[in-house]
Protein backbone atom coordinates (compact mmCIF):
# COMPACT_ATOMS: atom_id res chain seq x y z
CA UNK A 1 0.00 0.00 0.00
CA UNK A 2 3.07 2.22 0.74
CA UNK A 3 4.38 2.14 -2.61
CA UNK A 4 0.77 2.79 -3.94
CA UNK A 5 1.22 6.21 -2.15
CA UNK A 6 4.60 6.89 -3.68
CA UNK A 7 3.09 6.07 -7.39
CA UNK A 8 0.91 9.14 -6.96
CA UNK A 9 2.94 11.69 -5.60
CA UNK A 10 5.07 10.79 -8.46
CA UNK A 11 2.59 11.98 -10.69
CA UNK A 12 1.59 15.57 -11.11
CA UNK A 13 -1.62 16.22 -10.11
CA UNK A 14 -2.32 19.38 -11.99
CA UNK A 15 -2.15 17.53 -15.37
CA UNK A 16 -5.27 14.88 -14.97
CA UNK A 17 -8.50 15.94 -15.52
CA UNK A 18 -11.49 16.04 -13.33
CA UNK A 19 -12.25 12.40 -13.30
CA UNK A 20 -9.02 10.96 -12.74
CA UNK A 21 -8.66 13.38 -9.86
CA UNK A 22 -12.06 12.05 -8.39
CA UNK A 23 -10.86 8.55 -8.78
CA UNK A 24 -7.55 9.20 -6.87
CA UNK A 25 -9.86 11.34 -4.20
CA UNK A 26 -12.09 8.13 -4.33
CA UNK A 27 -8.92 5.75 -3.78
CA UNK A 28 -7.60 8.27 -0.88
CA UNK A 29 -10.27 8.22 0.92
CA UNK A 30 -11.07 4.70 0.98
CA UNK A 31 -7.49 4.03 2.31
CA UNK A 32 -7.59 6.11 5.20
CA UNK A 33 -10.69 4.46 5.78
CA UNK A 34 -8.88 1.17 6.87
CA UNK A 35 -6.14 3.24 8.40
CA UNK A 36 -8.84 4.63 10.72
CA UNK A 37 -10.32 0.57 10.97
CA UNK A 38 -6.47 -0.36 11.72
CA UNK A 39 -5.92 2.10 14.73
CA UNK A 40 -9.62 0.99 15.83
CA UNK A 41 -8.37 -2.94 15.95
CA UNK A 42 -5.12 -1.96 17.48
CA UNK A 43 -6.09 0.47 20.16
CA UNK A 44 -8.55 -2.93 21.23
CA UNK A 45 -5.68 -5.00 21.34
CA UNK A 46 -3.29 -2.90 22.64
CA UNK A 47 -6.50 -2.17 25.57
CA UNK A 48 -6.52 -6.17 26.19
CA UNK A 49 -2.39 -6.47 26.03
CA UNK A 50 -2.71 -4.02 29.03
CA UNK A 51 -5.43 -5.57 30.64
CA UNK A 52 -3.73 -8.64 30.31
CA UNK A 53 -0.63 -7.32 31.99
CA UNK A 54 -2.09 -5.43 34.64
CA UNK A 55 -3.50 -8.61 36.26
CA UNK A 56 -0.74 -10.31 36.82
CA UNK A 57 0.26 -7.58 38.90
CA UNK A 58 -2.35 -9.22 41.09
CA UNK A 59 -0.65 -12.82 41.24
CA UNK A 60 2.45 -13.27 43.44
CA UNK A 61 4.04 -15.83 45.75
CA UNK A 62 1.35 -15.09 48.21
CA UNK A 63 -1.37 -15.89 45.75
CA UNK A 64 -0.88 -20.32 45.96
CA UNK A 65 -3.93 -21.66 47.11
CA UNK A 66 -5.95 -18.65 47.50
CA UNK A 67 -9.61 -18.84 46.02
CA UNK A 68 -10.66 -16.91 42.74
CA UNK A 69 -13.60 -17.44 40.93
CA UNK A 70 -13.31 -18.86 37.22
CA UNK A 71 -15.65 -17.39 34.71
CA UNK A 72 -17.37 -20.16 32.57
CA UNK A 73 -19.42 -17.60 30.50
CA UNK A 74 -19.00 -14.10 31.08
CA UNK A 75 -21.89 -14.38 33.02
CA UNK A 76 -21.41 -17.43 35.30
CA UNK A 77 -18.47 -18.22 37.94
CA UNK A 78 -17.34 -20.77 39.54
CA UNK A 79 -15.07 -21.00 42.84
CA UNK A 80 -11.31 -22.07 41.87
CA UNK A 81 -8.10 -22.36 43.85
CA UNK A 82 -4.90 -21.07 42.33
CA UNK A 83 -2.47 -24.24 42.17
CA UNK A 84 0.35 -22.32 40.28
CA UNK A 85 1.14 -18.82 41.49
CA UNK A 86 4.58 -19.03 39.30
CA UNK A 87 3.74 -19.92 35.43
CA UNK A 88 1.02 -18.40 33.77
CA UNK A 89 -0.11 -19.84 30.10
CA UNK A 90 -0.05 -17.24 27.54
CA UNK A 91 -1.69 -17.15 23.71
CA UNK A 92 0.50 -16.29 21.33
CA UNK A 93 -1.29 -16.79 18.46
CA UNK A 94 -2.58 -19.82 16.24
CA UNK A 95 -3.62 -21.96 18.48
CA UNK A 96 -0.19 -22.22 20.25
CA UNK A 97 0.26 -21.24 24.26
CA UNK A 98 3.30 -20.73 25.64
CA UNK A 99 4.00 -21.09 29.46
CA UNK A 100 5.83 -18.61 31.21
CA UNK A 101 7.07 -17.11 34.74
CA UNK A 102 5.28 -13.90 35.87
CA UNK A 103 8.18 -11.54 35.11
CA UNK A 104 8.27 -13.18 31.93
CA UNK A 105 4.93 -12.74 30.97
CA UNK A 106 5.06 -9.21 32.17
CA UNK A 107 8.28 -8.57 29.84
CA UNK A 108 5.54 -10.52 27.02
CA UNK A 109 2.75 -7.87 27.64
CA UNK A 110 5.28 -4.93 27.68
CA UNK A 111 6.74 -5.96 24.80
CA UNK A 112 3.17 -6.25 22.54
CA UNK A 113 2.01 -3.04 24.08
CA UNK A 114 5.61 -1.49 22.50
CA UNK A 115 4.79 -3.07 19.68
CA UNK A 116 0.93 -2.19 18.92
CA UNK A 117 2.02 1.09 19.80
CA UNK A 118 5.04 1.50 17.37
CA UNK A 119 2.19 0.12 15.07
CA UNK A 120 -0.24 2.58 15.70
CA UNK A 121 2.38 5.77 15.27
CA UNK A 122 3.16 4.15 11.73
CA UNK A 123 -0.26 4.10 10.74
CA UNK A 124 -0.48 7.58 12.20
CA UNK A 125 1.96 8.96 9.91
CA UNK A 126 0.95 7.09 6.79
CA UNK A 127 -2.53 8.22 7.52
CA UNK A 128 -1.54 11.83 7.84
CA UNK A 129 0.91 12.01 4.85
CA UNK A 130 -2.00 9.98 2.99
CA UNK A 131 -4.73 12.74 4.27
CA UNK A 132 -1.93 15.98 2.92
CA UNK A 133 -1.91 14.14 -0.52
CA UNK A 134 -5.77 14.02 0.00
CA UNK A 135 -6.35 17.80 0.74
CA UNK A 136 -3.77 18.65 -2.23
CA UNK A 137 -6.55 16.59 -4.32
CA UNK A 138 -9.07 18.26 -3.57
CA UNK A 139 -7.49 21.43 -3.73
CA UNK A 140 -6.66 20.96 -7.47
CA UNK A 141 -10.32 19.51 -7.84
CA UNK A 142 -12.35 22.71 -6.64
CA UNK A 143 -9.63 24.99 -8.35
CA UNK A 144 -10.80 22.82 -12.10
CA UNK A 145 -14.42 23.39 -10.82
CA UNK A 146 -13.89 27.11 -10.38
CA UNK A 147 -12.09 27.45 -14.00
CA UNK A 148 -15.05 25.20 -15.63
CA UNK A 149 -17.70 27.50 -13.71
CA UNK A 150 -16.22 30.66 -14.66
CA UNK A 151 -15.76 29.51 -18.31
CA UNK A 152 -19.31 28.37 -18.41
CA UNK A 153 -20.58 31.63 -17.75
CA UNK A 154 -18.54 33.59 -20.11
CA UNK A 155 -20.00 31.33 -22.46
CA UNK A 156 -23.58 31.82 -21.09
CA UNK A 157 -22.84 35.69 -21.94
CA UNK A 158 -21.70 35.50 -25.24
CA UNK B 1 -27.10 -0.24 -35.65
CA UNK B 2 -27.61 1.85 -32.66
CA UNK B 3 -28.76 -1.27 -30.98
CA UNK B 4 -26.17 -3.93 -31.74
CA UNK B 5 -23.52 -1.47 -30.29
CA UNK B 6 -25.95 -0.83 -27.20
CA UNK B 7 -26.19 -4.52 -26.91
CA UNK B 8 -22.60 -5.11 -26.57
CA UNK B 9 -22.15 -2.06 -24.93
CA UNK B 10 -24.48 -4.09 -22.11
CA UNK B 11 -22.34 -7.19 -22.59
CA UNK B 12 -18.99 -5.33 -22.26
CA UNK B 13 -20.30 -3.59 -19.02
CA UNK B 14 -21.46 -7.34 -17.70
CA UNK B 15 -17.95 -8.62 -18.10
CA UNK B 16 -16.60 -5.81 -16.72
CA UNK B 17 -18.25 -5.69 -13.49
CA UNK B 18 -17.58 -9.73 -13.23
CA UNK B 19 -13.88 -9.17 -13.35
CA UNK B 20 -14.35 -6.14 -10.88
CA UNK B 21 -15.49 -8.33 -8.55
CA UNK B 22 -13.48 -11.44 -8.79
CA UNK B 23 -10.12 -8.30 -8.41
CA UNK B 24 -12.15 -7.56 -4.76
CA UNK B 25 -12.36 -10.74 -3.62
CA UNK B 26 -8.70 -11.72 -4.49
CA UNK B 27 -7.83 -8.64 -2.92
CA UNK B 28 -9.79 -9.17 0.06
CA UNK B 29 -7.76 -12.85 -0.12
CA UNK B 30 -4.68 -11.58 -0.18
CA UNK B 31 -5.22 -9.46 2.88
CA UNK B 32 -6.49 -12.43 4.73
CA UNK B 33 -3.45 -14.28 4.29
CA UNK B 34 -1.11 -10.75 4.69
CA UNK B 35 -2.59 -11.18 8.07
CA UNK B 36 -2.23 -14.85 8.52
CA UNK B 37 1.51 -14.39 7.52
CA UNK B 38 1.83 -11.82 10.76
CA UNK B 39 0.32 -13.99 12.84
CA UNK B 40 2.55 -16.79 12.07
CA UNK B 41 5.81 -14.61 12.26
CA UNK B 42 4.95 -12.80 15.87
CA UNK B 43 4.41 -16.77 17.16
CA UNK B 44 7.52 -17.56 15.39
CA UNK B 45 9.88 -15.01 16.78
CA UNK B 46 8.39 -15.56 20.50
CA UNK B 47 8.78 -19.37 19.95
CA UNK B 48 12.37 -18.92 18.88
CA UNK B 49 12.63 -16.66 21.69
CA UNK B 50 11.55 -19.80 24.24
CA UNK B 51 14.58 -21.68 25.92
CA UNK B 52 14.57 -24.93 24.96
CA UNK B 53 13.20 -26.40 27.75
CA UNK B 54 9.89 -23.93 27.94
CA UNK B 55 6.48 -25.38 28.36
CA UNK B 56 4.69 -25.50 24.93
CA UNK B 57 1.07 -26.25 24.61
CA UNK B 58 -1.02 -26.28 21.71
CA UNK B 59 -5.25 -26.07 21.38
CA UNK B 60 -6.80 -28.55 19.80
CA UNK B 61 -10.89 -28.53 19.66
CA UNK B 62 -11.34 -27.05 23.66
CA UNK B 63 -7.95 -28.86 25.34
CA UNK B 64 -4.19 -27.54 25.57
CA UNK B 65 -2.06 -30.25 24.17
CA UNK B 66 1.42 -30.07 25.37
CA UNK B 67 3.84 -30.11 22.48
CA UNK B 68 7.35 -30.41 21.56
CA UNK B 69 9.27 -26.68 20.89
CA UNK B 70 11.25 -28.41 18.40
CA UNK B 71 8.10 -29.56 16.74
CA UNK B 72 5.91 -26.34 17.09
CA UNK B 73 8.95 -24.53 15.60
CA UNK B 74 8.93 -26.55 12.58
CA UNK B 75 5.07 -26.59 12.41
CA UNK B 76 4.86 -23.08 12.52
CA UNK B 77 7.54 -22.77 9.78
CA UNK B 78 5.85 -25.44 7.24
CA UNK B 79 2.88 -22.90 7.61
CA UNK B 80 4.74 -19.98 6.91
CA UNK B 81 5.72 -21.30 3.67
CA UNK B 82 2.45 -22.80 2.79
CA UNK B 83 1.10 -19.09 3.26
CA UNK B 84 4.04 -17.64 1.36
CA UNK B 85 2.87 -19.27 -1.74
CA UNK B 86 -0.62 -18.79 -1.25
CA UNK B 87 0.21 -15.17 -1.08
CA UNK B 88 2.38 -15.41 -4.12
CA UNK B 89 -0.24 -17.30 -5.75
CA UNK B 90 -2.75 -14.67 -4.67
CA UNK B 91 0.04 -11.77 -6.43
CA UNK B 92 0.03 -13.33 -9.50
CA UNK B 93 -3.62 -13.81 -9.92
CA UNK B 94 -4.50 -9.97 -9.18
CA UNK B 95 -1.63 -9.30 -11.49
CA UNK B 96 -3.86 -11.14 -14.12
CA UNK B 97 -6.68 -9.44 -13.13
CA UNK B 98 -5.40 -6.35 -12.94
CA UNK B 99 -4.60 -6.96 -16.88
CA UNK B 100 -7.89 -8.02 -17.61
CA UNK B 101 -9.13 -5.20 -15.47
CA UNK B 102 -7.32 -2.61 -18.45
CA UNK B 103 -8.31 -4.58 -21.28
CA UNK B 104 -11.92 -4.02 -20.13
CA UNK B 105 -11.78 -0.53 -19.40
CA UNK B 106 -9.94 -0.35 -23.10
CA UNK B 107 -13.24 -2.24 -25.01
CA UNK B 108 -15.31 -0.32 -23.14
CA UNK B 109 -13.92 3.28 -23.68
CA UNK B 110 -13.89 1.95 -27.62
CA UNK B 111 -17.62 0.38 -27.20
CA UNK B 112 -18.51 4.15 -25.60
CA UNK B 113 -17.21 6.37 -28.35
CA UNK B 114 -19.05 4.00 -30.75
CA UNK B 115 -21.95 4.06 -29.06
CA UNK B 116 -21.81 8.07 -28.98
CA UNK B 117 -21.10 8.25 -32.88
CA UNK B 118 -23.70 6.21 -33.59
CA UNK B 119 -26.37 8.49 -31.69
CA UNK B 120 -24.44 11.24 -33.10
CA UNK B 121 -25.64 10.32 -36.52
CA UNK B 122 -28.77 9.26 -35.49
CA UNK B 123 -29.82 12.61 -34.40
Amino acid sequence: MASKGQQIQEIDLSKLNLQQLTHIKQQLDQELNVFQDSLHTLKIAQGKFQESGDSLEKINSNSKGKEILVPLTGSMYVPGKIADSEKVIIDIGTGYYISKDIDGAKEYFKHKINFVTEQMEKIQSMGMEKSKIRDAVMEIMEERLRVQLAQQQLQAKT
Amino acid sequence: MSEEVQNRLQQEVEKFRTVQKDYQKALQQRQQLDAQLNENTAVKQELDLLKSDADVYKLIGPVLIKQDLEEAKQNVAKRMDFIRNELKRTDDFIATLDKKQDTHREALNKLQQQFAQTQLKAS
